[in-house]
Parts: structure tokens; sequence; C-alpha cells
């Protein structure tokens, strides 16, 4: 939430020109009240039994799993996130900014090796570091690479494929496609300057932390400010995306695309398409991936590349995060460079 | 609103009556809200309906975290200039609030005859091999793996004529025989998200007696037919589901 209180950050989105809106303030009466029609909503529910429902039961079922499980991560990524912002001085980044170009993009890829959490949890590290001063590239480079090639999630594609003669291929390929993409994708976006990458949150702006007693108190109290304040932020939008994957996981059979695997270019769109509207986690999608066996290897790499930089769920976190135009920039890259990429795994496997 | 960003002297700072801040107490709410329910479905046994064994370590993660998060927020809530929550944040944060009382109020729920046949039913990454398919008591999801390999099919081939004794839940269509179902199985690795359906084919079934969705104990000899696994029943009776209602390789 917004209720971000921002000490003295440096965040573009503080300093980018506002427009002046008039916001209507809510009283502590007027929030009982809406915590009271809440827990009245709840209790309706209740009554009414979705779980009687057999579509609305499944969908609450996938929705509800997938913020139990994506939540903590969340968390973790606000925490690192709220740490960086605290404790680590910008002087740290200016130094990584000033390593030479062609080294920043490659290092940003690798470094995604050793941020172990999906892809929910690296956004709002992004984020961070770019509104420290970690280059835009450089920023979205680690934020592309550390879902697809951390050690967990290669760990994953290594046991989702086991006992199979592509075992190789997958996990290699997953890392040397993930880490590509990546650096292509940040290649793409170096151009912007930070005030052009993230949104500005006009709360943030707005709501700052008013009690600047120096010391090792303040910087706790700033930190869990910041703690709070992404943790709320991105979870409304992992929410969004959540709902909306639940969703077309209920209407929407996985076996429609079944039709389309041994089309050459068709097939890798259409794995594609269903990593964007599937929006697993990527510690788990290999699993579902590899049970797609009429498809082949590049068809299954496009969707493990693809999928953990760019579904539903995070086009919603994107967009809460990011200007409209990274958005848009960000998906025709992944998806051009994966299907680019693909094609030749494609025409070379035969 | 304006913002004061002067650092001051500690005793001046301490001086300076504080209040309590909505925006902050609200936050708290909502992060205790959400640190409540990873306790409540951690504590109330119901991990394994949302996660897998692999993964369920993440609740009581989430649960310790948020609670930190929350002690946090609501411990920083007195602020010495006062703090004003618009409509639209409040709104957002009550929406917000909703999945996490939904959980603990509505009862647990597992994926349903409904989510059979719109999820894939090839299981991949089940950790069973061809020596263990071949050897000793047979599981469902050893009988669903073994699809993964030719030499999976061939070790449970071999084992055609077993007696074999599994629980899922019944689905049947329109043109399943009346003494036939399939007995289903969700295989979760992650979450109920990537959840892969795993099925047998039950006939000499009694008649009529069970229905869509019934949860069942089958004890029978197994026959594999290729990809297709059928199970002659000697015995069919009510189950009581499973906790964890999936299984995970």
């Amino acid at each position: 939430m917004a209720i971000a209180e921002r000490a003295t950050e440096p965040d573009p989105a503080a300093s980018a020109p506002r427009t002046p809106h008039p916001r209507r303030r809510t009283s502590w009466r007027a929030s009982a009240v809406v915590l009271g029609l809440v827990v009245a909503g709840v209790l309706v529910a209740r009554i009414a039994g979705p779980e009687n429902v057999p579509w609305l039961q499944n969908m609450l079922i996938i929705f509800e799993s997938l913020m139990i499980e994506a939540l903590p991560f969340v968390l973790l990524g606000a925490l690192v996130s709220a740490a960086i912002e605290v404790f680590v001085p910008d002087s740290a980044f200016a130094r990584l900014g000033r390593m030479p170009k062609a080294l920043q993009l490659p290092s940003a890829a690798v470094a995604g090796m050793a941020f172990p959490v999906c892809e929910c949890g690296s956004v709002p590290v992004a984020r961070r570091l770019a509104s420290k001063g970690l280059s835009s590239g450089a920023a979205i480079t680690f934020m592309l690479s550390a879902p697809v090639v951390n050690p967990v999630v290669v760990a994953s594609t290594f046991v989702a494929y086991r006992g199979r003669d592509t075992l190789w291929q997958m996990v290699l390929g997953r890392i040397f496609l993930g880490l590509l993409v990546a650096m292509c994708v940040g290649w793409v976006v170096s151009r912007l300057g930070k005030a052009e990458l993230l949104r500005p949150r006009p709360q943030e702006a707005d709501l700052h932390e008013h009690d600047h007693a120096p010391g090792e108190e303040d910087r706790w109290r700033r930190f869990s400010g910041h703690l709070a304040a992404d943790f709320l932020f991105m979870g409304r939008y992992l929410m969004m995306g959540a709902f909306a994957a639940a969703a077309l996981q209920t209407f929407v059979p996985q076996s429609v695309i079944g039709g389309v695997a041994n089309l050459p270019v068709i097939s890798l769109l259409a794995m594609m398409l269903l990593a964007f509207l599937l929006s697993l986690c990527s510690e788990s999608d290999a699993f579902v991936a590899a049970s797609f066996v009429q498809f082949g290897v590049a068809s299954q790499l496009a969707f493990l590349v693809f999928g953990p930089m760019v579904d539903f769920k995070l086009g919603a976190l994107y967009a809460g995060t990011f200007n409209r135009g990274f958005v848009r920039t960000v998906t025709l890259a992944v998806g051009a460079v994966t299907l680019v990429a693909t094609m030749w795994i494609q025409v070379w496997l035969g | 609103m304006s913002v004061e960003t002067v650092p001051r002297p500690r005793a001046e700072a301490a001086a300076t009556p504080r209040h309590w801040s909505l925006p902050r107490i609200a936050a708290g709410v909502v992060l205790a809200s959400w640190a409540t329910m990873f306790w409540f479905v951690w504590l109330g046994g119901r991990s394994y309906y949302y996660l897998s064994s692999r993964t369920a370590w993440v609740i009581p993660a989430g649960a310790v975290l948020l609670t930190v998060a929350a002690i946090g927020r609501l411990a920083s809530a007195r602020t010495p200039v006062k703090e004003s929550l618009s409509r639209r944040e409040l709104v957002i944060l009550a929406i917000f609030l909703l999945p996490a009382l939904l959980v603990m109020i509505l009862p647990p729920q597992s994926l349903s005859a409904y989510a059979v046949g719109r999820r894939p039913s090839f299981i991949s990454g089940v950790s069973a091999s061809a020596e263990d398919i071949s050897s000793g008591s047979l599981t469902m999801l050893e009988v669903a793996g073994a699809q993964a390999t030719r030499k999976g099919l061939d070790a449970l081939a071999a084992r055609a004529g077993d007696t074999v004794s599994y629980v899922g839940f019944v689905t049947r269509s329109e043109s399943t025989p009346a003494n036939e179902f399939f007995l289903n199985r969700f295989v979760i690795t992650c979450c109920t998200a990537d959840a892969q359906g795993a099925y047998i084919r039950v006939v000499d079934a009694p008649p009529g007696r069970f229905q869509q969705n019934d949860w069942v104990k089958v004890t029978g000899t197994i026959y594999p037919l290729g990809r297709d696994v059928i199970i002659q029943a000697d015995a069919v009776v009510p189950a009581a589901k499973p906790n964890p209602p999936y299984l995970t390789p």
C-alpha cells in the first residue's frame, strides 16, 4: 500500500511532476464501517456456500492457492527491497553504475542466479535497484533472469525432466535462453531513464516518514515502513493477477492447445500463450511443461523462458511498478527474443 | 501534504506530541490479518489443501514474516504529524483483506471432477524409477508416473495381475457403463495451480452406487494396457477425503 512512508527516498516517483488531485480523506469511523462491511460480506459468502458451485469452487481454490504460495515471496522481495533502501548506501550503486556497459548486463543476469525466489519477489527488488541508481537495463536484466536461472528453478527443471532423453537440453537450454533473453531485453530498455521506467506512486510522495530522529531506531522505523509499503503495493497487483489466472484456468481447458503441437511456429506461440495465461510460479512450471509431451523441446523451452518473464500475474505487477510503455516494450521484447531463439532451436533439433 | 525532511535533534523529536496514524494502523491490520490466515492454515492442518509437501514450508515462513511485518508496522503507528488515509486506499486495503478472510471462513476444498479434463493428465517429475515400479507395493503415483518413459511403461506392464488398493474420487461421463468409473487424484508439485490429473479406469464396480466426486477406496487387480490402466475391482468402499488430498512426486 502506498501508505508508504518514504523518508529520504531518492525515488523518481517522488521527484516526478505530480498532477494535483484532491484526495478524499477518510475518518476512523468510515474505516470501521468499511471493515464491518468486509466482515459482513465474508459472512454472507459463508452462508451462500460458494463451494457448492463447481466453477466458483475451482476458481477459489486456484486463486487462494496462488496467493498463499506467492505472497511470502512477495514479502521476501519487499524485505530485500527495504533492506537495500535503508541499509545499502547509494554510493554502492553509483559504483556499479560506473562499470562498463558491456559488463553491466551480463553481471546483472548472472547475479540472478544468486536470488532464489520466484518472479513475484524479483519485481520489488528490481524497482528498488533502479530507484537507487542502478541502470535501468541492469535492473531489468536482473529482474528477468532471476526467476529463470536461480538454483531452485534449475533444480526443479532437472527433477521434472530426469529420466528423459531431453534432460540436459531442457536444463541447459533454459539457463542459456533465460540469460540471453534477459540481457537482450535489458539492452532494449537500457536507453530508458528512471523517470521513464518507474511508474510514479503519488501516495509515496504524499505520505512520508515524519520522524527523523537520527540513529538506529529511525532506520528500523524506515525499514518497517518500506517493507509494509512495498508488500501491500505489490500484493494488490498480485491479487489481480492471481484472480485473472484462476479465472482462465477455470474456464479455458489446457487441452485446447494440443491440436497445434506439430505446427512449427504456432506451437511455440501456443506454449508462450499458455504460459502467459497459466501464470505459474517459475519453481513449478517445469512440471507442467514436461506434461505437454506432444510438444517438442523448443516449444517447452518457450513456455519455460517466457512464462517467468511475462504472464498475467506479472503483467499486473509490472503495470503497478513500471510505466505503461515499459510493460508493452518488455512484453514485445521478451516475446520476440524468445520466439526467435526457440525457432533456431526448433530448426537445429529438427 | 507538506513534507518535513530536515532531521531534528532527538530530544526535540521526543518532545513532539504523537498521534495515532490511521494509514499505519490500517496497514498493520491488513498485515496482521494475512499473518493470522497463514497461522490458521498452518496450525489448522490445511497447508496441503493449497501447497504440496515440497513447498508447504512457505506457510510457516509466511506466518512468521507477516507477523513480524505487522508488529513492525503497528509499533510505528504513532507519528508526530497527523496522517490521513484516502478513501481509495481504504477501499483497496479492504479488498486486499478479503482473500485472507475467505480462506479462514470457508471450509477447505480440493480440486474435484470439474477440474478433470481442464488440466493435463500426463504426470511429470515423478521420482519413481523403473526399478521402483518393478518391486514393492505399486502406488497410484508410480502408476501415473510410469507413463513418462518407455522403461516405466514396460515395468508397469510387468505388474499386470498384481493386487492394488487406491483412494481417489469418482468421475464418470455419459458413456461410462454403469459398472465402471474413473478413479482420480490430482498431483501437485508446488500449488494447486500446477495440478495434473492422474486417473485409473475401474471396472466391475457396484452399479449406480457411487456418484461424481465421491471419495472411494478401490481394491482389485491392476491391468496396465499401454497408457490406459484398468483395475478390476474386488471391493469398492466409501472413503474419507484424505489429507493431503493431492499426491506429490
